[in-house]
């Protein structure tokens, strides 16, 4: 299940930018749901250093109203990277969302930024949590073509079952952000690699439609 | 508390290894291995490179023998001092004598603590601590003579003696003049104590943490931890090292040691089981 939280970026409003209106570019985020980002976890060094730029100068780039879609661990994550980027939580609200809406188009979508926490599968290596499962390469090798291209027609196929054996983190957000995607453009990668077995992106899409 | 040594600060989370180099041909455990004084000297560079943030330079063994004068003191320990303090800027050197007038001497070529480790046998330490503003380590000792082995003492309650003329030295250094974050209170194990006593205060070392002043502990290879298990000078250090948990746990600032790399990671363990420390770098199962 994923879910649907708004928030407001309200630094950015009290710095004077203007609000979205309906016309403006739709934003879209990737960043995974690595527990290691949130301050309880913290330790005297950081092992997501480099993880954690990429994730903070993603999500500042948002701009107005933020959705996250993701699950209830990756909402935590994303509310710490929107928090740590001077958003305020608006509304308590969440709303449930199954995999089943991840087809609906982006007319759809309204016009919010968007903060979807996903990553690919976790058994990339003999280390990784869930150990070493060949068929993690090509699963993600294809995700990250789709993310890439964008291909939101792929994303929005991201087999659910396959995505379970492989540990990937919200292959339902992953379908659902294969929605999003519509009208967007080529991304900006700020992230894209395996350190700890686990398949993470970091990119940023613009979306015209 | 914030701790203050000297030329040197230190946050009140902060745990602090005391690396012991003596300057002595006689010392208990290493029998005059830094006699030489630039044996000493390396002494003190292998453990800065260990980490230890501070060394206690001893010119005297505790135990008795034969009798070392002021002067012969001051020719062991100054000129010592002056030269770590040359070449180690960034380390708290603390000096481990009884005597005013050694403690003057050190100060004065770069001293930042003094070790009173016979509990206030000389009572103008203070004052020069407090002229130096230095640090100063307030011992329990019973009040039994520098040098001497205890012998038949008992106490009512050890640990209520160890607070009350501890805490009563830091008062009255600090009257003397001594920084409040400068005073610094010492059960002192196995000084004017018998094993049992030892034993105890290790056990309620957090009554003595609890009086607000930081805590010195100093347990490394000493005789309670040998008769406790047996074991002879030489095999004393895993003993030592559950000591050191021990007294990690209830909240000891200071640890006075032999072996640096040892105890800090035993004093890290047990602060971060206590919530008071993070873990060096934690990813298991949150990639």
């Amino acid at each position: 299940m994923s879910s649907i939280v708004r928030h407001v970026l309200a630094a950015e409003s009290a710095q004077g930018r203007p609000e979205r209106d309906g016309l403006s570019p739709r934003r879209v985020v990737l960043v995974p749901g690595v527990l290691a980002l949130l301050p309880e976890y913290a330790g005297l060094s950081d092992p997501v250093a480099e993880l954690r730029a990429a994730c903070l100068a993603a999500v500042s780039w948002l701009t107005g109203p933020v959705e996250i879609v993701a699950d209830e661990q990756g909402r935590r994550v994303a509310e710490h990277l929107l928090v740590s980027t001077g958003s305020t939580t608006e509304g308590a609200g969440s709303t449930a969302e199954g995999a089943g809406s991840t087809a609906e188009g982006a007319g759809a979508e309204g016009d919010a930024s968007y903060l979807v926490v996903a990553n690919g599968s976790a058994c990339r290596g003999e280390k990784a949590p869930g150990h070493l499962d060949e068929r993690s390469f090509a699963f993600d090798a294809e995700i990250d073509k789709a993310l890439r291209t964008p291909d939101g027609a792929a994303l929005a196929g991201v087999d659910e079952a396959l995505g379970a054996e492989l540990w990937a983190g919200n292959v339902a957000g992953l379908r659902r952000l294969g929605g999003l995607l519509a009208g967007a453009g080529v991304p900006v990668v700020d992230y894209a690699d395996d350190p700890f077995g686990v398949q993470y992106w970091v990119m940023r899409w613009t979306c015209e439609s | 508390m914030t701790l203050k040594l000297g030329r040197h600060e230190f946050a009140d989370d902060a745990t602090l290894m005391m690396a012991i180099v003596n300057r002595t041909p006689d010392s208990f455990y290493d029998r005059g291995a830094t006699w030489a004084e630039d044996k000493a000297f390396e002494r003190v560079a292998h453990v800065v490179g260990q980490g230890a943030e501070m060394v206690d330079i001893g010119g005297i063994k505790a135990a008795p023998g034969a009798e070392i004068d002021a002067a012969e003191e001051k020719a062991r320990v100054v000129d010592f001092v002056a030269r770590v303090r040359e070449s180690f800027p960034g380390l708290v050197i603390s000096v481990d004598t009884w005597r005013a007038s050694v403690g003057a001497a050190v100060c004065e070529a770069g001293a930042d603590v003094l070790n009173d480790a016979w509990g206030g046998a000389d009572p103008e330490l203070a004052d020069v601590a407090a002229a130096y503003d230095a640090a100063i380590v307030c011992t329990h000792t019973g009040g039994v003579a520098p040098r001497t082995r205890p012998y038949r003492i008992e106490y009512d309650d050890v640990v209520a003696a160890a607070i009350a003329d501890t805490v009563a030295y830091a008062e009255r250094a600090v009257a003397a003049g001594v920084s409040p974050a400068s005073a610094i209170i010492d059960p002192a194990h196995d000084f004017g104590k018998n094993t049992f006593h030892s034993l105890e205060l290790t056990r309620r070392l957090g009554e003595m943490v609890a009086t607000g002043w930081p805590v010195l502990v100093s347990l490394s290879n000493k005789d309670f931890v040998g008769e406790t298990l047996d074991l002879p000078v030489g095999e004393r250090l895993t003993g030592t090292l559950a000591a050191t948990a021990v007294c990690a746990l209830a909240g000891a600032r200071i640890y006075r040691v032999h072996e640096v790399v040892e105890t800090r990671q035993v004093v890290d363990m047990v602060n971060t089981i206590a919530g008071r420390r993070l873990p060096a770098r934690a990813i298991r199962g949150l990639q």
